[in-house]
């Protein structure tokens, strides 16, 4: 956890503890099952703003695009990496910008003292002015502004001092006052950025790195969840209308697929990282809309020529595809839209600037509606609704006290010699378990550090010990198992003290996988208990003793001696160390005496 | 009298009075003497103590329906009392119904309700004439005594001008003083609810009773704001002589002779009684009724949105909007629900806020709006609360010359520019035409100040013929905040009207 990351970096303990995210998944948890004992996250799924596809479900969407692969596959083997080598790519350039919305993780509704819920029983959590009855009015609930300005901080957006709420207008059952609750005058967020980096999936065209503006982030109401009853039967629940949302936009600067899946997916991670949302886009919890056109390159567009957004002018005529809920579904849906344009343009065509549609596992976007349907939204400040106020003080708290972000944490674990783990250990770390995994290991090398701290030599071990031993070896355990990653199986200060155990060896490394794998199964007594009882202490065997026991292996082996001196093969070794800590004593014989000792009999000096 | 004779007389004429439709929903006659016998036990606990008090049936009340006069709501009960309901009660006041207004506040005549139009007659009994909107069956119940006093809401004059028609006191308070919780909004920004009673000091009493912060309404008053006007108004001791301002934009050619008369014999008795008579010019007041028209629209299409027959109010029978029909959600339901007043507000307010018309009427509005407000502020000695201080200073402002020597206490001009119509004239009249019978009343709504219509006898009898119910709407306007002063100078005039007759 979080609050405990703090603690391994002086200089942010100094300032204050973090607060920490599983606590406040316990507080929340607690608090909204006071009417139901346990949450469980469902899958839902965003209505961001009009009406488009119908709900489906997240395990059928994964099958979707599984079966959708293998068809793609099958039939057109070729098709898939042609496409990077599409000559009419050459001419035509693709421009994307992305909206997505997110689900803050709040306790409230936005504008009632409502709990916020998603798998309470249908309209228990509904205030009167979440479902508009007469003569309700809005109470703003500030709190849910801190992982608002969480996210805003983490992309670096300009928080505004000054904002305000407008209603945005159109008619839907889902939509009880008729009318949205957004930020479209003055949003509280402004000209942020993000920068995804070639291990972040961009495209390879976009080289080591590619910064994508973001014009602003907004907050703004939540549907309710329709429940289709076919023929004609709809269901509402209004536990989920007013659940505060954010909605970032970020500027036109995507021109590849896969970069705007990557930035999707990066979003998702900070927004993760610093708690704003409650969920992913594999539970509902994100949506994205995507604003697509082409232009061709090389050519020049004249001064006033061409569409323009926000600065970014000489644009080709966008097309918005609207209510993508998985990277995939944003990649390919921007892949058959900009074939789509393509293929009208080179047909001597004009783009139309319509809301399209995607449906999972399709290969063609679909018209919604064109511009004469679209939706005149009177965007009207809100008379019930002040400013909303945001001190300095407040945005100054939260950037000290936001958890590092996750390029920052794969920095620090690589770079930093207290982890010194490698880019690909680190990732997977930081990828983990929703940094669950993560936060266990700081936690093991807190621990670790703090045991070792008069022992340089471990202190340089540690990180990468704890590393090992974190991800791989308990890591094997639970996913041999088939178990979901708990950081109660083995608790922390467990694996410490195995680990620690080893480093001081007191214990062999064959005895310390015994350990983990006891604990692992449900051992409940200490590691120094276990340790005892089963009198695996490590009782070192003498110089002689180990002489003895190498010659008689080595008399037994002459063709792998014989292999080893004439034929040069080091590498058998340590086969022979192998068998020297199996056949010895338990917990007797160290692996690296051993080495020292068969290689001094060999006559092969170390390799180091 | 005692209380409960008080209140079985209101309970009486309610009954006698039935013909003219001032309530749509009525308390049970039991449980009013109840009530009533509770309170004699009980007297003097509370301010209120056994008064009939009516409430306009915007105001939502769980005991009661509440209907705004819509036939979308023809049925609904609120599951809620609204803050100013629960306040009356609090104080022992007994709520002796719902009384009838324009649907959901829009109209100036109570003509507009899906319970049929408020009546009200002139003293031979003959001529029915306009109570004046929206609040009108409030006004006719208290000139008729169906109750002591009764809530009302103004939004651009809809307790001032029923109370000028009907020849009762009707006071509409700072906007942000009284609470606005459980109030059906017509025009959130503007709507303010109201008080109607027989005479100032009632008035002021109910008032005070109702006049608190309260934290469900995001845009009452908050304490610290209230704390600061106090200390304002204790800085800015009003002594006598006042200086009262006569509004020169208001004395228009349409105004009618006996109003006019009345306006200048009501100056006559303040400039008796030593008060400074000075004209004052408001610039923006003839852009005021234009601006207001599209304001108000605006507000009520979208705060009517959420009548769509989902969660509560009435539906019309089958589906109601589909794909396959080609018909438009819930169209038919708004269609059936809403009167043709509503929904020409409704069409009006959704044009002027689309995106191609939003900048030319909406945005110019708001404009117009800040400006009648500036008007005020440069007219009155008392300085706005609600503007920064640096703001404040920044406005060029006569007082850095004068030292406020030009700059007035009250506003005293008439709340209404005609006596009140024959219902059967109203027939004639286009929907602009009753719309002009807001003029004087829109400027202090949009600024946000307090105003009170208060009936002088008039000046010309003869003159009146046969609209006259005997008495025309003197309205005193102060600057934000100054509800104390403006009932002062009501009860003034009220006293000093006395003598005119």
């Amino acid at each position: 956890m979080f609050a405990c990351l703090s603690t391994s970096f002086p200089a942010l303990l100094s300032r204050r503890a973090f607060v920490c995210r599983t606590c406040l998944r316990h507080i929340r948890r607690q608090q909204l099952s006071a009417n139901s004992s346990i949450i469980h996250l469902q899958s839902r799924l965003l209505q961001t703003s009009t009406p488009a596809e119908d709900a489906v479900s997240f395990r059928k969407q994964l099958k979707d695009e599984a079966k959708m692969k293998r068809l793609e596959r099958g039939s057109n083997p070729s098709k898939k990496k042609s496409k990077g080598r599409d000559p009419r790519l050459e001419k035509w350039e693709l421009t994307v910008g992305i909206e997505i919305h997110a689900e803050l993780n709040t306790a409230r509704k936005l504008f009632s003292s409502a709990a916020t819920s998603s798998s309470e029983a249908p309209n228990t959590h509904v205030a009167l002015f979440d479902v508009a009855f007469p003569g309700s009015q809005p109470h703003f609930q500030r709190e849910t502004l801190i992982p608002a300005l969480r996210a805003a901080i983490a992309l670096h957006c300009e928080i505004q001092s000054r904002s305000t709420f407008d209603r945005k207008h159109y008619f839907y059952q889902d939509q009880p006052a008729g009318y949205q609750i957004t930020q479209y005058y003055e949003p509280f967020a402004k000209d942020g950025r993000i920068t995804l980096y070639d291990h972040d999936g961009i495209a390879p065209e976009d080289g080591k790195s590619i910064t994508i503006g973001i014009k602003q982030i907004q907050l703004e109401q939540d549907t309710a969840k329709t429940i289709q009853q076919p023929p004609s039967t709809h269901l509402l629940d209004f536990n989920r209308v007013s659940h505060p949302l954010i909605e970032i936009i970020t500027l036109p600067h995507i021109h590849h697929p896969s970069t705007a899946a990557a930035c999707v997916r990066k979003i998702q991670a900070i927004l993760k990282t610093v708690n704003a949302v409650t969920a992913g886009m594999e539970m509902g919890g994100l949506r994205a809309d995507v604003n697509v056109s082409v232009r061709e390159r090389y050519r020049n567009v004249e001064a006033g020529h061409g569409n323009s957004y926000y600065g970014v002018t000489g644009l080709g005529q966008r097309t918005e595809i609207k209510n993508l809920s998985s990277f995939k579904a944003v990649e390919d849906a921007i892949i058959a839209e900009r074939d789509r344009q393509i293929d009208v343009l080179e047909a001597g065509g004009v783009i139309e600037g319509e809301t399209r549609g995607w449906t999972l596992g399709s290969t063609e976007t679909k018209r919604l509606r064109g511009k004469e349907g679209e939706i005149d939204y009177r965007y009207m400040p809100d008379p019930d609704l002040g400013p909303v106020i945001i001190g300095q003080d407040v945005i100054r708290y939260l950037r000290e006290s936001l958890p590092l972000l996750p390029e920052r944490i794969e920095d620090m674990l690589v770079n930093s010699p207290e982890y010194g783990l490698t880019l690909k250990d680190s990732k997977t770390l930081a990828a983990l378990d929703d940094g669950d995994r993560l936060d266990y290991y700081l936690d093991v090398v807190r621990i670790l550090r703090k045991e070792c701290k008069d022992d340089s030599k471990s202190l340089e071990r540690v990180g990468r010990m704890a590393g090992n031993w974190v991800l791989h070896e308990l890591g094997g355990h639970f996913s041999t198992a088939e178990q979901e990653w708990s950081e109660s199986t083995v608790s922390s200060i467990q694996l410490a003290s195995i680990i620690l155990h080893l480093l001081r060896r007191q214990v062999t490394g064959r005895t310390a996988k015994i350990l983990l794998s006891t604990i692992f199964h449900g051992d409940n007594r200490s590691v120094e208990q276990i340790i005892a009882d089963e009198n695996m202490t490590l009782r070192p065997m003498s110089r002689d003793e180990y002489l003895a026991f190498a010659k008689e292996l080595l008399e037994e082996n002459p063709d792998m001696v014989n292999a080893i001196q004439q034929k040069r093969q080091h590498g058998k070794i340590m086969y022979l160390v192998g068998q020297m800590v199996r056949r010895g004593d338990e917990g007797r014989v160290e692996a690296g005496t051993a080495e020292l000792v068969l290689r001094e009999l060999l006559e092969i000096p170390s390799e180091t | 009298m005692s209380l409960l004779r008080e209140a079985q007389k209101c309970i009486a004429n309610q009954a006698a009075r039935k013909n003219l439709n001032a309530f749509i929903n009525l308390a049970k006659k039991p449980a009013l003497l109840r009530q009533a016998e509770d309170a004699k036990i009980s007297s003097g606990r509370g301010a209120l103590t056994g008064k009939l008090i009516a409430v306009k049936d915007n105001i939502c009340t769980s005991d009661l329906p509440t209907t705004a006069a819509s036939g979308i709501l023809k049925s609904f009960t609120s599951p809620y009392d609204a803050t100013v309901v629960q306040k009356v009660r609090e104080v022992g006041g007994i709520v002796a119904g719902k009384t009838n207004l324009d649907e959901f506040g829009m109209g100036s005549h109570s003509t507009h309700s899906f319970f049929g139009a408020v009546k009200h007659v002139t003293d031979d009994g003959i001529t029915a004439l306009s109570a004046g909107g929206s609040s009108g069956g409030s006004a006719v119940a208290v000139a008729t005594e169906q109750c002591w006093a009764a809530l009302g809401t103004d939004t651009g004059g809809s307790v001032r001008l029923p109370a000028a028609y009907t020849g009762v006191v009707g006071f509409k308070p700072s906007y942000g003083l009284l609470s606005r919780w459980g109030v059906i909004a017509y025009a959130n920004s503007l709507d303010t609810v109201g008080i109607l009673a027989r005479d100032t000091q009632s008035a002021r009493k109910l008032f005070t009773a109702l006049n608190a912060h309260d934290p469900q309404d995001p845009t009452s008053l908050r304490p610290s704001t209230r704390a600061r006007l106090s200390s304002v108004l204790v800085r800015t001791p009003r002594k006598h002589p006042l200086r009262i301002g006569i509004p020169i934009e208001y004395n228009i050619t349409e105004l009618h002779p006996t109003v006019h008369a009345t306006w200048i014999a009501t100056l006559r008795l303040l400039a008796q009684h030593g008060h400074t008579l000075k004209p004052v010019y408001l610039p923006t007041t003839q852009h005021a009724l234009s601006a207001y028209y599209i304001l108000a629209p605006a507000e009520a299409s979208s705060n009517l949105a959420k009548y769509d027959g989902v969660r509560y109010g009435s539906r019309v029978p089958g589906p109601d909007g589909s794909p396959s029909t080609n018909s438009v959600l819930f169209a038919a339901t708004r269609g059936a629900g809403f009167g043709p007043e509503v929904k020409r507000r409704i069409l009006l307010g959704t044009y002027t806020l689309s995106a191609e018309a939003i900048d030319n009427y909406f945005i110019q509005a708001q404009k117009v709006r800040r400006l009648v407000q500036a008007d005020f502020d440069n007219t009155f000695r008392l300085p706005n609360v609600l503007l920064d201080p640096i703001l404040d200073k920044a406005t060029p402002t006569e007082s850095d010359n004068d030292g406020g020597e030009n700059r007035v206490d009250v506003l005293v001009c008439p709340t209404a520019p005609t006596l009140p119509p024959t219902l059967a004239s109203l027939q004639l009249q286009s929907p602009v035409d009753a719309y002009m019978n807001d003029v004087f009343t829109v400027p202090a709504s949009l600024a946000g100040l307090p105003a009170v219509s208060v009936p002088v006898w008039m000046k010309d009898q003869a003159s009146g013929g046969a609209g006259s119910v005997g008495t025309v709407g003197i309205q005193v306007i102060a600057q934000f905040g100054d509800d104390e002063l403006v009932l002062d100078v009501a009860r003034m005039i009220e006293e000093a009207g006395r003598q005119i007759l």
